[in-house]
């Protein structure tokens, strides 16, 4: 099912929930909706199930337009953070519950919760209560519900949440693998950007209630149109300077006290302005080399294939990503090398990307 | 692996403390037995205990005279409480001599023989005193009772004693203590405000006590009150009425009515709710009486009745004083006003309470608000339910007191009068200045054994025990 959202706002008075958010899913799509709480994507998400009615905005399903319909209409499953699986009843009753309500016979609505439960891996509890079943366990339950009754869109409100770092890891690959072979159009929202990036075919990274971008993650990643953009993105975090571009002869540099940093022409260019601008700079982008620029170990976080250093180079804060080899220690004097093919520019005032708007 | 000293862990200067404790303990019960015997012995004129086997009923109180000039104190069934408090303290003390040691627990055990007689005793003492004034005491008798009292505290100061001292070597006893301490509040108003009266309730239905007799010993005269009131020409008429109150009221209004104003209110504006929900309580916050003339004045005869005056615009002829045209009616709204509000809040924060997820997903699962209702709103209200339904229909089956207001029970014969106000009338309702409090015991001791029994019926049906379920968990 293809879902377009135009202009879509949600509004409790003064309190802003969405904030004009256009946006289409295509058919068999799987987009995430990624940014911090409260910044509108939960409530987006509602207004496309149906609980809340949009303020201002329209929501079509395959061109039809659904404002009025009931949740009950809009043939939609979802999957909750808290699962909110029914607490009285079993995991059968549970997954039965849609069909129930669609008064579907008694021996298909067998045939198909057990389907689905054998797809789910849960074939073996489902006379247990939820309280009966682990995080993990409930969560699939909770997907075998949304998915019974074959819907045409599917919600997920940061399913994997609650579960544990492991569990999360092994749940991602399985709803991705899952959604690509039933092909259903799917939303996801999430504040994690490692689930986002990992799980989604485009992303829609929302602050403030607004859409800041729509794009593929590689996009996202390698062409952050806002400051925003570039920090929510990326983990480790990008790495902010405040630097200068000036043109000396006929190349750019990017100068701040102790750094003088020679810039691609394409990238200068752009970033060039007559006031002080914010460089961007990912940790893998940056290494630890012979010569480059001079600074001091402040901080190391070993992170097992990699260290994660911070280097101190005249108040200014780089996040590196080293190899422990080089066996690092608080106080190391180092030199760093910079990609400067990948360096971002954003102007500090309005927080847009000096290269990609 | 433990040392001996971890085994043992008395302290030389423990072990000391626990000596003391033993000793004291020991004089006490000695001490205690030999106090409460004393006047019993033949000190009181020689005549204590010829005076105890032959005296008056047990159960005159704690004081009786004899002759001209003599008192004696003697066996009222409160000062038994010190005998057994005795023999059970020398019963601790000496099993704990024969294990060796003390533990906490006897410790505890020492402290309520030591207290309970005491306080008991306290009371009774003051009657001896003003007794003894009166008529001259026997200086024995004081001896006596200094001496119960002095060794009830030596077995109180045993106790403590001991219990400090234990529990500071194992902190588990003191964790212990810990949860009692806890538990003691509570335990105490069930005791003091439930137990102790349905016991008095229950001892008191057996006598024949009212205010013909009021002031004699009380004369015990078996289950001769329950016949009385189980062969009453109007005992089916007033079961009949109280059944039908306390269903009636408790299906439409203090369950049906609180949940439908529950799941309405839930359902709409809050502030709306809110003002709606503040309404339904006013009949709960009006004063009994106040709320009762309103609605007398309501069911008046014109030109008073404000049911009349409606009917009078509306060009209806009949209008009579409705309270004693259908006195049940009214009964039963009066009351479902009251109790709706209780069960209407109660169930208002449990509707609030289920998490705002489960709603939204059975709504996208497909539900309609009234399937909503039905599938996941009222299953997860069966808690509130069994709590409301047993909390209203105990509340319901003793309370009479607007009935009383309203009807005093008609018109006419028992047309209104349910249980509870039958017990108060032959209790404590001075129609004919003639109050039979054991006749009236015997009707509420009755009204208290159908509470507990419903109490436990409801507790089966609702099958608490699950919900209390302990979860299984196993790992994914």
């Amino acid at each position: 099912m293809r879902v377009e959202l135009e202009n879509l706002t949600k509004r409790w008075g003064d309190a802003i929930g969405a904030d004009g958010v256009n946006l289409e899913v295509d058919h068999g799509e799987f987009v995430a909706f990624l940014g911090p709480s409260g910044c509108g994507k939960t409530t987006t998400l509602l207004m496309i199930a149906g609980i809340y009615k949009p303020t201002a905005g329209v929501i079509r399903f395959d061109g039809q337009v659904v404002n009025k319909l009931a949740p009950k209409d809009r043939n939609i499953g979802m999957v909750f953070q808290s699962y909110a699986l029914y607490p009285h009843m079993n995991v059968f009753q549970n997954i039965s519950y849609p069909l129930k309500l669609k008064k579907v016979p008694q021996e298909e609505m067998r045939k198909r919760v057990e389907r689905v439960a054998e797809m789910m891996g849960i074939g073996h509890l489902l006379d247990r209560k939820p309280a009966q079943l682990s995080g993990g366990q409930q969560q699939r339950v909770a997907l075998g519900r949304a998915l019974v009754k074959e819907p045409q869109l599917l919600l997920f409100d940061e399913p994997l949440s609650n579960l544990d770092a492991r569990l999360r890891l092994s749940m991602r690959s399985e709803i991705k693998r899952l959604q690509l072979d039933l092909g259903i159009t799917s939303i996801y929202v999430t504040h994690d950007q490692v689930e986002a990036m990992t799980m989604a075919d485009r992303i829609a990274v929302m602050k403030d209630g607004k859409v800041q971008a729509y794009d593929r993650p590689e996009e996202l990643y390698d062409r952050p149109r806002t400051l925003f953009i570039a920090g929510f993105i990326g983990n480790p975090p990008m790495n902010f300077v405040d630097v200068e571009v000036v043109q000396v002869d006929n190349t750019f540099h990017a100068r701040r006290q102790g750094l003088d940093l020679p810039l691609p022409a394409d990238r200068g260019e752009k970033a060039a302005q007559d006031r002080p601008v914010i460089m961007g700079i990912r940790p893998e982008d940056v290494s630890i080399a012979d010569e480059g620029i001079a600074g001091e170990v402040y901080v190391v976080e070993p992170l097992g294939r990699d260290d994660l250093v911070d280097v101190q180079i005249n108040g200014a804060h780089l996040r590196v990503l080293a190899d422990p080899a080089l066996n690092l220690r608080i106080g190391d004097q180092v030199k760093l090398k910079i990609n400067t093919d990948k360096v971002q520019f954003f102007d500090p005032q309005t927080e847009l990307s000096l290269l990609w708007n | 692996m433990s040392s001996p000293q971890q085994s043992d862990p008395v302290t030389p200067s423990g072990q000391k403390a626990v000596l003391v404790g033993h000793g004291l303990a020991l004089v006490g019960a000695v001490m205690a037995l030999v106090g409460f015997y004393l006047p019993w012995l033949g000190f009181v004129g020689g005549r204590g205990l010829v005076a105890t086997l032959s005296g008056a009923r047990i159960g005159a109180g704690p004081v009786i005279r004899l002759g001209e000039n003599v008192v004696v104190f003697r066996g009222s069934p409160t000062s038994y409480l010190v005998v057994v408090a005795a023999v059970i303290a020398l019963l601790v003390v000496g099993l704990a001599f024969r294990r060796r040691r003390l533990t906490g627990w006897d410790g505890l055990t020492l402290i309520t023989a030591g207290l309970l007689p005491l306080l008991v005793l306290w009371g009774q003492f003051g009657a001896a005193q003003r007794e003894a004034g009166k008529v001259g005491i026997l200086i024995q008798t004081q001896y006596g009772l200094v001496l119960v009292y002095l060794a009830l505290l030596a077995v109180f100061a045993a106790g403590i004693l001991h219990v400090r001292n234990y529990s500071r070597q194992n902190p588990s006893f003191r964790n212990t203590l810990g949860a009692y301490a806890f538990m003691s509040p509570a335990t105490f108003l069930v005791l003091v405000f439930f137990l102790i009266p349905v016991v008095l309730l229950a001892v008191l239905s057996l006598t024949d006590l009212s205010s013909a007799n009021f002031g004699e010993p009380w004369n015990f005269i078996g289950l001769e009150n329950y016949r009385r009131m189980f062969s009453d020409r109007f005992f089916p008429k007033i079961l009949g009425n109280t059944i039908f109150y306390v269903v009636t009221t408790l299906v439409f209004f203090n369950v049906g009515l609180a949940l439908v104003l529950a799941l309405l209110t839930a359902h709409i504006n809050r502030r709306a709710s809110f003002f709606f929900r503040l309404i339904w309580l006013l009949p709960r916050i009006t004063p009994s009486v106040v709320y009762i003339v309103m609605w007398k004045r309501f069911t008046q005869v014109p030109p008073y009745g404000i049911i009349n005056q409606f009917a009078g615009w509306l060009g209806i002829d009949y209008q009579p004083y409705w309270l004693n045209e259908a006195p049940w009616v009214f009964v039963i709204l009066v009351n479902g006003f009251v109790g709706a509000s209780f069960g209407m809040i109660i169930f208002t924060s449990a509707i609030e309470a289920i998490p705002k997820d489960l709603i939204t997903a059975a709504k996208v699962d497909g539900a309609s608000t009234l399937q909503v209702i039905r599938d996941i709103t009222l299953p997860m209200l069966r808690w509130p339910l069994l709590f409301v339904t047993t909390y209203q229909t105990l509340s319901l089956l003793v309370s009479f007191e607007y009935i009383l207001l309203l009807t005093q029970g008609g018109p006419g014969l028992y047309t209104t009068e349910v249980w509870a106000l039958t017990a108060y009338k032959r209790a404590l309702f001075t129609y004919f200045g003639s109050n039979q409090w054991a006749y009236g015991a015997a009707w509420g001791f009755v009204l208290v054994a159908i509470g507990i029994v419903l109490s436990i019926i409801y507790l089966r049906v609702f099958q608490f025990d699950q919900l209390v379920q302990e979860p299984k968990i196993d790992v994914l």
